[in-house]
């Protein structure tokens, strides 16, 4: 059944959201094109705009990825829409998790569609040796490769979101079952549950930084980390990121498991 | 066993009490009708046997066991509003059906369309709302489920399109299939009945056979409704 209402989320997503990600690339691709033309002012202001015009657009991929996830969680489990749903054969879990697994595949490749975007937009040798300037000294004293480097905060980035997302998840679940009928409840407990996980993030560091004097340093100085200290600081809120997610997402199964209450 | 058991079910809306320790049971094969005025329960009862409501208290069984994925696949239910995905074209609505329902039937469905005077390529958002009603009725009907559950079935219906949507309803669902139609539309549908429970004010003030309670009371079902809820 998960492969089943995985095919009508993802379809419902992507459905709104090849809009934006053909937007990102036709834009791309036009500023690529008149930013070619070297010797004339009037195609380089072409191409600046267009080249505007495709940043902004990824940016609308990812607020629109978020958004559409969210509107489709409420309008399925607590709108008309949801009669039908919580009327299926299948398990709450197996609902959630769809939802769940859908927002991670749009979301890989929502960022997938903004690095090719900005890859035909950007990509010339003297840029990536720019790119490459600038984050070698802290990817070789770090031991990695400048690509790793990139993945890692790439890695980062996704988890920061779909820990947003899951959020407001939360909130939705939350409010609903307080007052469904004002959405600002949902609004209320997604940015709560944002907070705790952000503080919970926090708390982790610190209790880490008892330990760690140059991990300290970042809360009782405000001198710049060490390059050492980024990449620990990095790998922990990879992974803790990555249990806060689980955790959250037991709690939001959890929360549903329990029922709806719906209009 | 019965098709539904439900005991002690109580549900409030903050304090408003909107079920107060109701218990009812409801054999099989049998085409019941939940009467009551606007607000009474009805449609509370209802959502708690399809799992839309969670009640404080009491349980429900759907051929004894507890309401979940087995009682979903055993009943079909007509829910009071368009609950499906408006996007969507009646086609990919009709293989939403049969890929989550094993029990869907997509050629009845198809001939009920057809019957209906409905358009497969429609989209679901440019029919009016008395075709989104026929739509949801059809599918629900082109179910081989044990149990039919309509709620308000002839609530938007203007009074010509009725005796057609009943007859639909007695000629497609399954047969040997328990029937619980809920609705305040009495003089219509009375002729279809053969159980009829009355619910005021969150609770059940009657449980009868129709034939009976005709004889028993020298009235029609709809005189006796508007006796009994007389304002």
């Amino acid at each position: 059944m998960l492969k089943k209402l995985l095919k009508y989320d993802l379809s419902s997503i992507f459905k709104f959201l090849i809009i934006f990600y053909s937007l990102s690339i036709i834009f791309a691709v036009s500023s690529r094109f008149f930013l070619s033309f070297e010797k004339s002012l009037a195609m380089e202001i072409i191409g600046r705009i267009f080249s505007g015009a495709a940043i902004s657009m990824m940016f609308s991929t990812i607020i629109n990825n978020l958004m559409r996830l969210w509107v489709r969680f409420k309008t399925n489990f607590y709108n008309d829409e949801s009669y039908l749903t919580h009327t299926l054969p299948v398990k709450r879990t197996t609902q959630y998790l769809s939802k769940f697994i859908t927002a991670v595949i749009t979301m890989v490749v929502s960022i997938s569609v903004i690095a090719l975007s900005l890859f035909i937009s950007y990509y010339s040798k003297e840029n990536m040796d720019f790119v490459k300037s600038l984050l070698f000294p802290l990817a070789d004293s770090i031991n990695i490769s400048t690509f790793g480097l990139v993945f890692a905060l790439i890695l980062l980035i996704f988890l920061e979101f779909l820990n947003i997302l899951q959020c407001g998840f939360t909130g939705l679940i939350l409010g609903h079952s307080m007052n469904s009928k004002k959405m600002g409840m949902s609004v209320l407990f997604g940015f709560i549950a944002s907070l705790v996980t952000q503080f919970a993030l926090l708390l982790v560091l610190f209790a880490f930084a008892l330990f760690n004097d140059n991990v300290m340093n970042m809360f009782i100085t405000n001198s710049p980390v060490d390059f050492t200290t980024f990449k620990l600081l990095a790998i922990i809120a990879i992974v803790v990121y990555m249990i806060i997610i689980c955790a959250v997402c037991l709690f939001n199964l959890k929360q549903f498991k329990r029922g709806v209450n719906v209009d | 066993m019965k098709a539904i058991e439900i005991k002690n079910l109580s549900k409030s809306f903050g304090k408003k009490k909107v079920l107060n320790d109701i218990s009812l049971s409801i054999d099989r094969g049998r085409i019941v009708g939940l009467l009551g005025k606007n607000g009474m329960g009805k449609s509370t009862l209802i959502k708690i046997i399809n799992d839309l409501l969670t009640p404080d208290s009491g349980e429900v069984l759907v051929y004894g066991k507890s309401v979940g994925v087995e009682s979903k696949l055993r009943i079909s239910y007509l829910p009071e509003r368009c609950a499906l995905d408006k996007g969507m074209t009646v086609k990919k609505v009709i293989k939403f059906y049969s890929d989550f329902y094993g029990n869907f039937d997509s050629s009845k469905a198809m001939k009920l369309l057809h019957d209906l005077d409905l358009d497969a390529e429609q989209k679901i958002s440019k029919m009016s709302k008395g075709m989104q009603e026929k739509l949801q009725l059809a599918l629900v009907l082109s179910r081989e489920a044990d149990i039919y559950i309509l709620d308000e079935p002839l609530g938007g219906v203007d009074p010509a399109t009725r005796d057609y949507i009943l007859d639909t309803i007695l000629s497609n669902f399954k047969e040997g299939a328990t029937v619980i139609i809920s609705t305040h539309i009495i003089s219509d549908i009375e002729r279809i009945l053969d159980n009829v429970v009355f619910i005021h004010k969150g609770e059940i003030i009657l449980t009868s056979d129709t034939d009976e309670l005709r004889s028993s009371e020298n009235a029609s079902i709809d005189e006796i409704f508007r006796r009994t809820f007389r304002c």
